[in-house]
């Protein structure tokens, strides 16, 4: 699926996101990313949806290099991915389902793209989505007047309407409380497992992340420091990728105590049981 | 403020010194009673309705004006990219950068120069009478119209647009879906209250012979008839007050 070899990213200001980042991601499978806030993970994610370029390395996209893209090639690899933020992302004035729609808009011509606004195209697969994230009422709703929770399912249903390959969710949960981020987190991987796509996700949490993804990726100052299983990934291991940075410590400690804010709805942690 | 007090010659004393209350007097007791006579009334129904016709005429030129312009001055669709993106290569900057500089200065220059100036002029090209008044307020008002656009254009939030173009939105794609939505109630609102300030304007533009209810006053004081004066302050005042209620309903609804 994706190739990444070398990846380098250079801002204007002349800061550094990221360093020498090499990855390799095969189809269908389910990667969290986990590490310290400012270690690069959102501005690895724009990369990987094609919205960023990376200043060096090269980023290889089913087998294509995309640096040599035109910008209609890079508009149709990226109607493939699929991206799930952490929020804000919808337009609140429009109602539910012109931002659901909105996935269509990689396939629709321009008149198409108007004429839907003024009478909705796809209402069926819109509602379909809506009925995928458990709220088709919602489908005449005005965005603005949803919960976050109930607006990052919006977005999730966007995203099945977009029917991409790759899911990326670049921290889908870290605006909306625990016991929803559980039925978030869960709800993309089920999606992404029935319909064989691949899921990327930036996890805040690592006890969600450690808990639902077989796969986790520790990144710290532009670079992976891990790339491993869950059941090998341990409290050394994350006190190091966190060092010094006191919230996410804090966050650690309190999974050392066994206080995991998701309660039940997370197995136990590898390596944090007494 | 002190240099701005000696150099605009505030000087109260001057309202108190001879003639002055007098004169304010003389003014204001002519006013009364006002004149309402049905012949009076009935004559300047006509101008009143020109001075609606006029704001409403100048309105739309500025819009028809201020929407292009607005879109080319601003940054974030031209040159800067709707997310700061960029574009690397110089040639094309350029192309964006170009119509981009030359709105911004045609916007300057049209809100630079007053509409009573532009209304001297257009007297000149297509002499007395409404169709003056209604490019000078095109004019001054789409300069206005355009910078406020492209302001309202710069400050949506780029989030929803990094969104649609990350799953494969064209250009219009993103405007359509995030832009125009985002930015349509300021763009209805500030358009709502130029075409009220364009009522007063007419009115002031009458005075060069722009025609409705301004011309009128100017004729009215000019013959020394302040009781007319009065009805047509009136008249006026009931125009822009109903024109502020029937936009405070629009804005309402739109919101």
């Amino acid at each position: 699926m994706y190739e990444l070899a070398g990846i380098r990213k250079v801002f204007a200001d002349g800061s550094v996101a990221l360093e020498d980042l090499s990855l390799r991601v095969g189809p269908g499978e389910h990667v969290a990313f986990i590490g310290p806030s400012g270690a690069g993970k959102t501005t690895l994610f724009r990369i990987l949806n094609l919205t960023l370029r990376p200043t060096a390395g090269t980023l290889i996209f089913e087998g294509q290099d995309v640096a040599g893209l035109s910008d209609a090639g890079l508009r149709r690899v990226r109607t493939r991915i699929g991206t799930i933020y952490q929020q804000q992302n919808l337009v609140g004035r429009l109602r539910v389902v012109h931002n659901v729609l909105a996935g269509h808009l990689g396939r629709w011509s321009t008149a198409t793209a108007l004429a839907s606004l003024v009478r909705p195209r796809d209402v069926a697969g819109a509602g379909r989505a809506l009925e995928q994230v458990g709220m088709p009422e919602k489908l005449w709703a005005r965005t603005d007047e949803l919960s976050g929770g109930q607006q990052q399912r919006v977005a999730i249903a966007r995203v099945l309407v977009q029917d991409p390959d790759v899911i990326l969710a670049d921290e889908p949960v870290s605006a909306v409380d625990p016991s929803l981020a559980v039925s978030i987190v869960t709800l993309l991987r089920d999606l992404s497992h029935e319909s064989r796509k691949t899921l990327l996700m930036n996890l805040h949490s690592v006890d969600l992340a450690l808990g639902y993804f077989p796969r986790i990726v520790g990144v710290r100052d532009g670079r992976v420091r891990f790339d491993l299983s869950p059941d090998r990934v341990g409290p050394e291991l994350l006190a190091e990728l966190y060092a010094g940075h006191r919230d996410e410590e804090r966050q650690l400690e309190r999974l050392r105590d066994g206080q995991n804010p998701l309660g039940a709805a997370c197995r136990p942690l590898p390596g944090f049981r007494k | 403020m002190l240099f701005s007090l000696r150099a605009a010659q505030v000087d109260p004393r001057r309202l108190l010194e001879g003639d002055a209350l007098g004169n304010v007097a003389k003014f204001v007791r002519g006013m009364f009673p006002p004149r309402l006579d049905g012949e009076f009334l009935g004559l300047m129904a006509r101008p009143a309705i020109e001075t609606v016709q006029i704001s409403v005429m100048g309105t739309a030129i500025a819009v028809a004006l201020g929407v292009p312009l607005g879109l080319l001055a601003t940054s974030s669709l031209t040159w800067r990219g709707v997310l700061h993106e960029r574009t690397s290569r110089t040639g094309r900057w350029l192309l964006g950068f170009a119509p981009y500089a030359a709105a911004r200065a045609v916007l300057s220059v049209f809100r630079a120069i007053p509409e009573y100036v532009w209304a001297f002029m257009f007297v000149r090209a297509v002499g007395l009478g409404p169709f003056a008044g209604v490019l000078a307020i095109g004019v001054a008002y789409g300069g206005m119209l355009g910078k406020v656009y492209s302001e309202i254009l710069e400050n949506v939030s780029p989030r929803p647009l990094e969104t649609l173009r990350a799953a494969g939105a064209s250009r219009l794609g993103v405007a359509l879906y995030g832009l125009v939505p985002q930015a349509l109630p300021n763009v209805i609102a500030y358009t709502l209250y130029r075409w009220e300030c364009a009522i007063r304007a007419s009115a002031i533009l009458g005075f060069v012979g722009a025609g409705g209810l301004g011309q009128q006053i100017e004729l009215s004081m000019r013959m020394f008839q302040f009781d007319e004066v009065l009805t047509l302050l009136a008249i006026l005042f009931v125009l822009v007050a109903s024109v502020d209620v029937l936009s405070g309903r629009i804005r309402g609804w739109v919101a």
